[in-house]
């Protein structure tokens, strides 16, 4: 069964790149661009793994991430945050609300993907 | 302490001037063993005999036992104890003697010392300021995006021959456009630290006396106490114009010395030019007192729900000494804090005081939504508005525009708008709480260039971030 990833982003240059990305790894994606759409989907449609941004309209992606933690949905659901602050405090912010891994803006290709397959329980490529 | 430097003092001179010690003890009058005691700072020397010595030596008395060499001498033995100096271990019992026999050094060293101390505060306050700074942060946060789509596509191109040529064009314009976005932000960037540099020095004066009245809660209980005396001679029955007019000179008459000493003892308020702002508004502060006395003032403000105009009218006070009264109120629980801010009609704001969580602007070029701006345009008429910042919090702004200076028939007229700001909860403890939930909270920001509303029909420039 293919692996099912819900990216929430709102920059479409990166949802392209990284919607592209996942599907070369063989892997389903769906996109939402703000923070309130983001969380209906992660606790509606439980995806394999979350790919949160931090800066969203709506709610932002730590109060997203709180949110899905706090319901039974989504209290185990792997979460990947994405951030263009890379300060240490964000990386602090993220783990409180339960991220699973924490990633600075510019991200690698390769390190994003693997880490997406890892956490879909894949065998990285 | 000072008699110390005497001593090494009196020789270095005298043997620069390659008079023995004999020779000096037969002028001055006092035998060559004595001479040698006091240079050796086992006897004290004063009065005549100092004068004597002085005048043999062609020094002032200021030079030999002066004031000045007493604060060098704290100034090192400061230095002395500093931490990141003492693996050094400078000899702290031979600062007199370095005083005495390097006067030159010792001084350099002390004017170093305090530049150093000085350009640390500097670094480490424009290090706060720009971790704080909100375009910054905007601006930071706009590039790192733009770099994460370039590298993420870039890296795609590169690592995917195979990729058909639709999508290749796909990631080859969002490089394009990335780059663009990102060339406009490094280019605004470049720009704010331009104006940041020629601006750094103006903005300082104003920094400091925010800073003196931030330290001090807003309020000075010594002006407290001796405008409240003054409030019993002010004229009752006149007009507030003249009331004012009535306080002012008082103020000025008889406040000086405590306005004055505040400044003098603060450690906020450092350049002349601050001083001289902290003086007027501080003066300011003390009419205000004079004509709205505590503790009355926090009664009748309470009563009057905190309505500005209401109190006004039963102090017979100005408007804004009602505006600026409320923001010096004592702070307590069941008090509402005030902060507050007085704009002119070009938007420029002339007095802030902020409170916790709302940043007020500090140049022109701010959110025009905020009812203070709009206030100029119908002066006289106070108004509210339930705003909501682009964090989501709630505040509440009531303002209202006044005519500056004396109204004279064919005359220019010119405005400014007062404007207090609350929080949401403690709106609801005045009259402007009054059917606050029936409202719909207005989105504002603080300026269009770091504002993250988008379709806000009232943008006059655009954002500087990536998307």
């Amino acid at each position: 069964m293919v692996k099912r990833i819900l990216l929430a982003e709102d920059e479409p240059n990166i949802v392209e790149s990284i919607s592209f990305l996942l599907k070369r790894a063989g892997l389903d994606v769906d996109t939402e661009t703000d923070g309130v759409a983001a969380l209906s989907s992660a606790l509606e449609n439980t995806p394999d793994v979350v790919i949160l941004d931090v800066m969203m309209p709506g709610i932002d992606g730590f109060e997203a991430l709180r949110r899905l933690r706090a319901d039974e949905r989504g209290r185990d659901v792997p979460v990947v945050v994405l951030s263009a602050k890379g300060q240490r405090t964000m990386r602090e912010t993220a783990e409180e609300a339960g991220a699973n891994v924490f990633m600075a803006k510019p991200f690698s290709n390769a390190e994003l993907v693997d880490t997406v397959l890892r956490l879909a329980g894949e065998e990285p490529t | 302490m000072a008699s110390s430097i005497v001593g090494p003092r009196i020789r270095e001179r005298r043997r620069s001037l390659g008079i023995t010690q004999v020779e000096l003890a037969r002028r001055v009058g006092v035998s060559a063993s004595y001479l040698n005691l006091i240079e050796r700072n086992r006897r004290r020397i004063a009065g005549a005999l100092l004068q004597r010595v002085a005048r043999e030596l062609g020094m002032r008395l200021d030079q030999l036992d002066g004031a000045a060499e007493r604060r060098l001498m704290d100034r090192l033995a400061e230095l002395a104890i500093e931490p990141r100096l003492a693996t050094h271990t400078p000899e702290v019992d031979a600062i007199a003697e370095l005083i005495g026999r390097y006067p030159g050094w010792a001084a350099t060293l002390a004017v170093l010392s305090r530049s150093e101390r000085d350009a640390t505060e500097l670094a480490r306050t424009l290090s706060d300021r720009l971790s704080h700074d909100p375009f910054l942060g905007e601006a930071i946060h706009a590039m790192l995006t733009n770099v994460a789509a370039i590298r993420s596509a870039s890296e795609i191109l590169t690592s995917f021959p195979d990729i058909e040529p639709e999508r290749r064009s796909r990631f080859e314009t969002a490089i394009y456009d990335e780059s663009q976005r990102l060339s406009n932000v490094a280019e605004a960037l470049a720009g704010y630290f331009d104006k940041a540099h020629t601006a750094a020095r103006a903005a300082t004066p104003g920094d400091e006396v925010e800073a003196l009245f931030e330290a001090n809660a807003n309020r000075f209980a010594d002006i407290e106490m001796a405008a409240a005396k003054l409030a019993t001679e002010i004229p009752e029955g006149e007009a507030p114009a003249a009331r004012r007019d009535a306080a002012k000179r008082l103020v000025q008459s008889s406040l000086s010395d405590a306005v004055g000493g505040i400044i003098a003892a603060s450690d906020e308020v450092d350049t002349e030019r601050a001083a001289a702002r902290a003086k007027e508004e501080l003066e300011h502060y003390a009419i205000d007192a004079a004509l709205a006395p505590e503790p009355a003032f926090s009664m009748i403000a309470k009563r009057a729900g905190y309505d500005v105009e209401e109190i006004a009218e039963t102090l017979r006070v100005p408007i804004e000494t009602a505006f600026r009264r409320l923001t010096t109120l004592p702070r307590g629980k069941e008090i509402p804090r005030f902060g507050y801010l007085c704009v002119n009609a070009a938007g420029q704001p002339l007095v802030r005081r902020e409170i916790d969580g709302l940043f007020l602007p500090r140049t022109g070029g701010a959110c025009p939504l905020w009812s203070v701006f709009r206030a100029i345009g119908r002066p006289g008429e106070a108004n509210r508005q339930l705003v909501e910042l682009p964090s989501g919090e709630h505040y509440v702004f009531v303002a209202r525009a006044r005519e500056m200076g004396r109204a004279r028939f064919g005359s220019p007229r010119s405005y400014v708008a007062d404007m207090l700001a609350m929080t949401e909860i403690d709106a609801r403890q005045t009259i402007y709480g009054e059917r606050l939930s029936n409202e719909a909270p207005e989105p504002v920001g603080f300026a269009c260039r770091i504002c993250p509303r988008e379709d806000c029909e009232h943008r006059a420039i655009d954002r500087l971030t990536g998307g």
